[in-house]
């Protein structure tokens, strides 16, 4: 496993003495080969956090983290033999805003910002930025502009290339989406598909969307209240009964596919997983 | 979700905390006037004890001064230092010679590589290091085998002593009192009560008002920024910024890294913000009404009134005794 | 009435591109008008425009009747109210109830009437228990419903949102579209900013930009049928919308179900 969480609990703390919860008794493998992981919760359930503990931003107060091996406990880096910024080269973390790492006068300075800092060349930096550059959909006449001069949606993506260009296993974004608009947002995450096929990287993503989650993930993590309280596939989790509690909604599939069964009094034969699917099933009711 | 203060404030139910902001201010004024006033070590020692009658009196934690103090204290130990060693007249009351010989150099070492690496134990370190100069100047003095490297004399007078213990103290009154004055004050209410108090100046064509405003305005986005701060680091430390470590050219590049996303979003941020109040009618300079007001009490003139007589009290006393 | 009347209105924030062309529009007191169009379609830009945040560089804009200039802009402004994206970026208040107040300070209303507008408009959009809060303390959906109490207590005749919802969570997406229907129902003109078609569906008309020119104008259920132009405006249909045309490309013509589906479209 290249990455697991062993009862896991963090708490922020506060200046009036009462600490805030924000991870609690969390257990959780994940593996480097081809996942693609959406993680899902209300907002203050702790998702943003538990991203943080996978590349060792953050240690936990009890329990233990495991990179690649090294294990990462409340006292880690008291000992300062246990080096965690390689941690952050295998496990590539894109924060929600671009606006948070872009200040670089060019695109290819800002993306070869991260490897250089992992001790690689400057020319093959260079030549990971002309290639990065492509799989994250922009040419490489972005490379010479300037980041600030972007669309918020171009600066997203230069952003991820700068995480792409370090070369990590693993790719974990905080809510890459929002923001966008529907076009925007298919874009990035079709995106996201390639690179976890063609490059063969686990990908987590944070996300409110569950047509995301339904359409792309072949594993959803969810958290409430700080507790990790499903672990499965997608297709599971909106059968589960307590989809209400943890305040999810149904993806549009599906809720759509609910209320025309109870409207047409009907029952299709199998899900559908697409609006096309949907259809054909419709035909052959009607 | 988090929960950051600013400013010193604790809450609490004493008159302190009843009194306007501007009786605050104004006593602190002139209570530190009054401090200055004073020429003679005795009656600034009555003041201090008047001072710790208003905390009593007021409920606040003696300790939470002490921490307020502690920042100055290297400033505090400077200045008594100073004026010790060179303020050279009246009787003389200590005039030793300091000796430094090979044996003795040996101890002094030691006692300060103890003191280092045992410090972090002791609780009140302030009080540990003074312990160890005067254990160290002692030794110095009286302790002197082995072969002598230098020498020097050490002669205190007791001006020089009276006068470092009145600087001292009167260092030690005004920040109390200024402490007072931010602990039982929120910062707004602070803001406000200067707000007013600066008011004469629109005269001379400064608006107090908008200065208040932006204040008001910075307190309100401290936390903020922090929380951001915080997230930009991480983002860069996702890339592979260690900020535990690094050359000089390194830390540059790391605090670049910080800043420039920094200024970016508070730029964006900033004309956000200006949007925001332009689209709900403000217009800079215009009258605004306020929805606080401050209430000035009976109890707010009496404290004025205490602290004009502790004035004029410290005058007569400064020209006739 | 026409509240609002826009003619020919042109802007560019660069010299060779138009961030908007030729746009005309009259909204009716009392309207809900949706404005959708893609990110950069130019729709925040009128807004701005609209309140005098920007200025135009042709083209007239008469709010209530009065043309929109550097003399009246601050007249205009007080008829109306602008819910900006950002919930961090315009909350001006160090508390709560200071931002619930600062545009009635503003426009130097009462103490004493501020007070009660405090107390009544907090209550409306249920924050009244959180007064004396910082805005660190609250989620992003709470700082718009305060956002939204500070402009009802201006008293404005029109609310803009300008993509209010586009950075909450789902929970705060709904509450803030729930404020919204119930304001349209109590008389007040709005207009809401979005890329979201479910966020459009309950308005009275919807106007869609594209590349900064008008793309269709019309009431809600004439754009929702009209399907080569939501198919041309960059906007991502609704899932049952998408049934109900592939149902009538396939000519199957059930009004049963097509009803069903309409309803569905209209979040019923």
């Amino acid at each position: 496993m290249a990455i697991k969480f062993e009862q896991v609990s963090f708490q922020y703390p506060s200046f009036d003495g009462k600490n805030f919860s924000a991870l609690e008794n969390i257990n959780l493998e994940i593996s480097d080969k081809g996942e693609f992981i959406t993680l899902i919760g209300e907002t203050g359930s702790g998702k943003s956090t538990l991203v943080q503990h996978m590349n060792a931003l953050l240690r936990p107060n009890t329990g233990s983290v495991t990179i690649y091996g090294i294990k990462i406990e409340k006292n880690t880096n008291k000992n300062k033999k246990i080096k965690l910024n390689p941690l952050r080269q295998k496990v590539g973390l894109v924060f929600q805003f671009p606006e948070y790492q872009l200040f670089e006068e060019t695109v290819l300075k800002d993306i070869i910002f991260g490897p250089k800092n992992f001790g690689v060349k400057e020319d093959e930096a260079i030549k990971r930025a002309k290639e990065v550059i492509k799989h994250v959909g922009l040419t490489e006449d972005y490379l010479g502009r300037s980041p600030f001069n972007l669309s918020g949606g171009e600066q997203k993506r230069v952003s991820i290339a700068g995480i792409l260009a370090m070369e990590p296993d693993i790719l974990v974004l905080d809510e890459p989406t929002s923001g966008l608009d529907p076009k925007g947002r298919d874009a990035l995450l079709e995106l996201f598909t390639n690179i976890h096929k063609k490059l063969n990287k686990t990908i987590i993503i944070i996300t409110h969307d569950m047509n995301t989650v339904y359409k792309y993930a072949s594993r959803v993590v969810v958290m409430h209240d700080a507790k990790l309280v499903y672990d499965g596939l997608p297709n599971m989790l909106f059968m589960d009964e307590n989809i209400e509690k943890w305040n999810l909604d149904l993806p549009d599939i599906i809720g759509i596919t609910k209320q025309l069964e109870a409207k047409l009094d009907i029952t299709f034969t199998k899900k559908p997983h697409n609006v096309n699917e949907l259809f054909e099933l419709m035909k052959g009711v009607l | 979700m988090k929960n950051i203060i600013v400013g010193q404030y604790i809450p609490g139910k004493s008159f302190l905390y009843k009194m306007d902001p501007r009786s605050k201010i104004l006593a602190l004024f002139i209570l530190m006037v009054s401090a200055f006033v004073f020429k003679d070590i005795t009656h600034i020692i009555y003041m201090l004890l008047g001072v710790l009658v208003i905390l009593k009196i007021g409920g606040i934690p003696i300790m939470r001064i002490a921490r307020g103090l502690r920042p100055i204290m290297i400033l505090l130990l400077f200045t008594f230092t100073f004026q010790v060693l060179f303020i050279k007249t009246g009787p003389v009351i200590l005039d030793t010679v300091l000796t430094l010989t090979t044996i003795n150099i040996g101890i002094m070492i030691l006692a300060i590589v103890v003191w280092y690496y045992t410090r972090r134990y002791i609780k009140s370190k302030f009080f540990y290091m003074v312990l160890v100069i005067v254990g160290i100047l002692t030794m110095l003095s009286l302790f002197t085998p082995g072969t002598v490297i230098s020498s020097s004399n050490l002669t205190i007078y007791e001006d020089g002593l009276l006068g470092a213990s009145f600087i001292m103290v009167r260092l030690i009154i005004i920040v109390t009192l200024s402490t007072i004055l931010t602990l039982t004050t929120k910062p707004t209410d602070l803001n406000l009560g200067l707000e007013r108090i600066l008011k004469p100046l629109n005269l001379v064509k400064i608006n107090s008002e908008e200065i208040a405003l932006i204040i008001s305005i910075a307190l309100r986005y401290i936390p903020t920024l922090l929380d951001e701060a915080n997230k930009i680091m991480l983002a860069q430390a996702s890339r592979g910024v260690d900020f535990t470590e690094g050359k000089f050219k390194d830390k540059v590049m790391q605090i670049i890294s910080l800043l420039v996303p920094m200024f970016i979003i508070s730029f964006k941020r900033s004309d956000d913000l200006a949007n925001a109040m332009e689209a709900r009618s403000f217009v800079p300079g215009n009258k605004r009404t306020r929805i606080h007001i401050l209430s000035w009490q009976s109890r707010d003139t009496l404290v004025i009134v205490f602290c004009l007589l502790v004035l004029t009290a410290t005058v007569v006393v400064r020209v006739y005794l | 009435m026409n509240i609002i009347e826009i003619t020919d209105l042109s802007f560019s924030y660069r010299e060779d591109v138009d961030a908007l062309h030729n746009v005309n529009l009259t909204i009716k007191k009392g309207e809900w008008i949706s404005v959708l169009g893609h990110n950069g379609s130019g729709k925040s830009t009128l807004a701005k425009l609209i309140i005098g945040l920007l200025k135009a560089d042709s083209g007239d804009i008469f709010v209530d009747g009065i043309l929109l200039t550097e003399e009246t802009v601050h007249e205009i402004r007080r008829k109306i109210g602008i819910v900006f994206q950002n919930p961090d970026n315009q909350f001006v208040g160090v508390t709560v109830e200071d931002d619930i107040a600062f545009g009635m300070e503003n426009l130097n209303f009462d103490r004493l009437d501020m007070i009660k507008k405090i107390d009544e408009f907090s209550k409306k959009v249920n924050m009244n228990e959180y007064l004396k809060k910082e805005p660190h303390e609250l989620s992003g959906g709470q700082k718009q419903r305060v956002a939204i109490a500070g402009i009802l207590a201006m008293d404005t005749d029109i609310i803009i949102f300008d993509e209010a919802t586009a950075m909450l969570d789902p929970k705060g997406r709904e509450s803030i579209m729930e404020y919204i229907r119930e304001l349209n129902k109590e008389g007040k003109t709005i207009i809401t900013i979005t890329h979201d078609m479910k966020e459009a569906v309950n308005s009275d008309r919807i106007i869609i930009l594209k590349d900064g020119e008008v793309l269709a104008i019309g009431e809600t259920n004439t754009i929702l049928n009209d399907k080569e132009t939501l198919n041309a405006s960059n906007l991502e249909l609704l899932l049952p919308l998408k049934l109900l045309y592939k149902l009538d490309e396939a000519n199957i013509k059930n009004e049963k179900v097509k009803d069903i589906l309409w309803q569905l479209s209209l979040n019923k």
